[in-house]
């Protein structure tokens, strides 16, 4: 496997930025298929409701990652760089992985019906496509790791977690 | 620390590699009654359908164990606890001696006692051997008998193979435990399109034949055939935990923690009875997430860090040819003998279908086909928090306000639900 990750190997989305103009989808097709086709694009730009603007989705490989558990052919898989992609050699199309997903990121492919999510371009010496195309407006952005999970953020989050987990019922079998 | 591990099924192949990669030095082994490294009986359909080969429904190789330091017993089925000696007698007459143990046996398919049960030609699909025999089977017209989700991925997978396929239902409408009448109508009628008969609140009377299969009798009709497949649902196996006097319920019996009445003995999988994460009720969700996520629990538990099991959760999907479904949270039919007011909401556009069940204004479940099934995230998501529908409708300017009046996430839920006018 790959011994030094690619650095920026994070993409961050910022949708505020975002003015809807998919060339990021069309880059993530020409970069994984060769063809210009938003369909095949692992990064979906979803308008909002009323023209209030965009949000362009792709898979957030959770670290818990509810895909991983549910494709009933273990065809999920966390690559070297933290990635969750879909190995399509074994996927059998049942879509798990999509109607799992807190997001609904994985695109199902026109092709084969396949499930195909980010693997962040790994290996690419240019970084992801879809932030190369995105340069103008900036709603994308290739970050490190610890660029996008400052200190701190985590201990936070657990503390919320704390707050908002629904109460338990506890039960002893004695 | 010896720990011994019942099971070589997707509950004990997570404990025993999980402890592993948590730094476990302790001596693992784990018994299983099968001959074969951990496969996963979810693709079993698959195999059998030919879509993978049938290297791939395994999750481990058999170099997979001594890499890791695990022992794997197979071939010998553990029949007896003695819990004050700590050991445990296998078929064979074989002792296991252990400081820990994990029962992670899993369950065994429901049998119905119909007469002729046990012809050559009535098959299962639970288990790797009972798929391979039916794999190398010949035959062209089958009957399934139950329509859970084995059920059906089993009798399209005959279908693929080239036989007539018959489903039979006991219940009013297919899927009875997954889906809600109303949406499973659908399916069966899409089922039916793709040549896959159902035939719904029918009940089978006996198994025909001379020697091997020849026709099933039901209540309405005799159907002939040369093959038929049990899927008549799986119940957990308890009678090994009964023999060490460990409480048992619906499965076996836990604590937060997962372990029984007995200390230093845990449970996970498909043979304990849980609870609902979500409603905190006792559920039996013998699903694969909650089986990995029991082992987890177990592994940190067994490393002396203290972990409580949050509990199940109920997520399926349906998907037979072209057809796409999901199905997550509670039935309405699981809401029947409960108070609260109900509220269904539904929406259909062309063959998709989407059915949200709300108690008390709270999402409980819901049921989706096609297109409504790819958001299915954003409610399960809404479930966890328990998002006011309600409240949302009267927010109904904030959802279709500019950014960041509310996180996308719920922007695309009122439009999904239609609350966005």
């Amino acid at each position: 496997m790959n011994e030094t990750p690619d650095p920026k190997s994070f993409i961050r989305v910022i949708p505020e930025r975002c003015d809807g103009c998919r060339r990021c989808e069309i880059a993530c097709s020409m970069g994984h298929c060769g063809i210009p086709t938003p369909e095949r694009s692992r990064i979906r730009v979803l308008p909002l409701p009323r023209s209030a603007g965009f949000i362009p989705v792709l898979c957030q490989a959770c670290e818990d990652a509810p895909c991983l558990k549910t494709c009933p052919m273990n065809a999920r898989l966390r690559t070297a760089t933290g990635a969750v992609v879909t190995d399509e050699e074994v996927c059998i199309g049942c879509r798990a992985c999509l109607y799992i997903c807190p997001y609904g990121a994985p695109t199902v492919s026109p092709d084969d019906g396949k499930t195909l999510t980010c693997d962040r371009c790994a290996g690419e010496p240019g970084g992801p496509w879809c932030v190369a195309a995105c340069r103008g407006c900036g709603a994308l952005e290739a970050l490190r790791p610890e660029e996008l999970f400052p200190r701190g953020s985590r201990a936070a989050a657990q503390a919320v977690r704390r707050v908002l987990s629904p109460p338990r019922r506890r039960r002893c079998a004695s | 620390m010896r720990i011994l591990i019942i099971g070589n099924g997707i509950a004990g192949g997570e404990v025993a590699f999980g402890l592993r990669r948590a730094g476990s030095a302790d001596e693992i082994t784990i018994l299983s009654a099968e001959e074969a490294p951990e496969y996963d009986p979810c693709s079993l359909p698959y195999f059998l359908g030919r879509d993978v080969p049938r290297t791939r429904v395994f999750r481990r190789r058999w170099e997979d164990y001594p890499a890791a330091g695990i022992r794997l017993e197979t071939g010998d089925a553990a029949v007896a606890i003695d819990p004050e000696a700590r050991r445990v007698h296998t078929a064979s007459g074989r002792e296991h001696p252990f400081d820990r143990l994990v029962l992670a046996h899993g369950g065994s398919l429901f049998v119905p006692p119909i007469p002729g049960i046990d012809r050559p030609g009535v098959h299962r699909c639970k288990q790797l051997p009972e798929a391979d025999l039916l794999d190398r089977h010949q035959g062209s017209r089958a009957v399934v008998i139950g329509s859970g989700a084995i059920g059906i991925e089993a009798a399209e997978a005959l279908k693929k193979r080239g036989y007539a396929v018959t489903v039979i239902e006991v219940m009013d409408w297919i899927l009875p435990a997954l889906f809600d009448p109303e949406t499973a109508g659908r399916l069966k009628r899409r089922l039916e399109r793709c040549g896959i008969s159902a035939l719904t609140g029918e009940r089978v009377l006996r198994i025909e034949g001379t020697q091997a299969v020849s026709a099933v009798v039901t209540d309405r009709r005799t159907l002939d055939c040369d093959t038929v497949v049990l899927a008549t649902g799986v119940v957990p196996g308890v009678a090994l935990a009964r023999t060490a006097g460990i409480e048992v319920g619906r499965g076996i019996r836990v604590n937060g923690r997962l372990e029984t009445c007995v200390p230093g003995i845990y449970a996970c999988g498909d043979c304990i009875e849980t609870v609902d994460a979500c409603t905190g009720e006792d559920a039996m969700f013998q699903l694969k997430h909650n089986a990995i996520e029991q082992a987890r629990i177990v592994v940190r538990n067994l490393r002396g860090e203290p972990a409580d099991y949050p509990g199940a959760w109920a997520f399926a999907r349906a998907h037979f040819f072209d057809t796409h479904a999901v199905t997550f949270g509670k039935t309405t039919r699981a809401t029947q003998c409960e108070l609260g007011e109900l509220e269904i909401l539904e929406r259909e556009a062309g063959d998709d279908y989407l059915r949200v069940i709300l108690k008390e204004g709270v999402i409980v479940g819901g049921q989706a086909i096609g297109r409504f099934a790819d958001a299915a995230g954003l409610l399960i998501g809404a479930m966890w928090r328990r998002e006011s529908i309600p409240a949302l409708r009267a927010r109904r300017e904030l959802l279709a306000g500019p950014p960041p009046a509310l996180p996308w996430t719920v922007r695309k839920l009122g439009e999904l639900l239609g609350l966005t006018g």
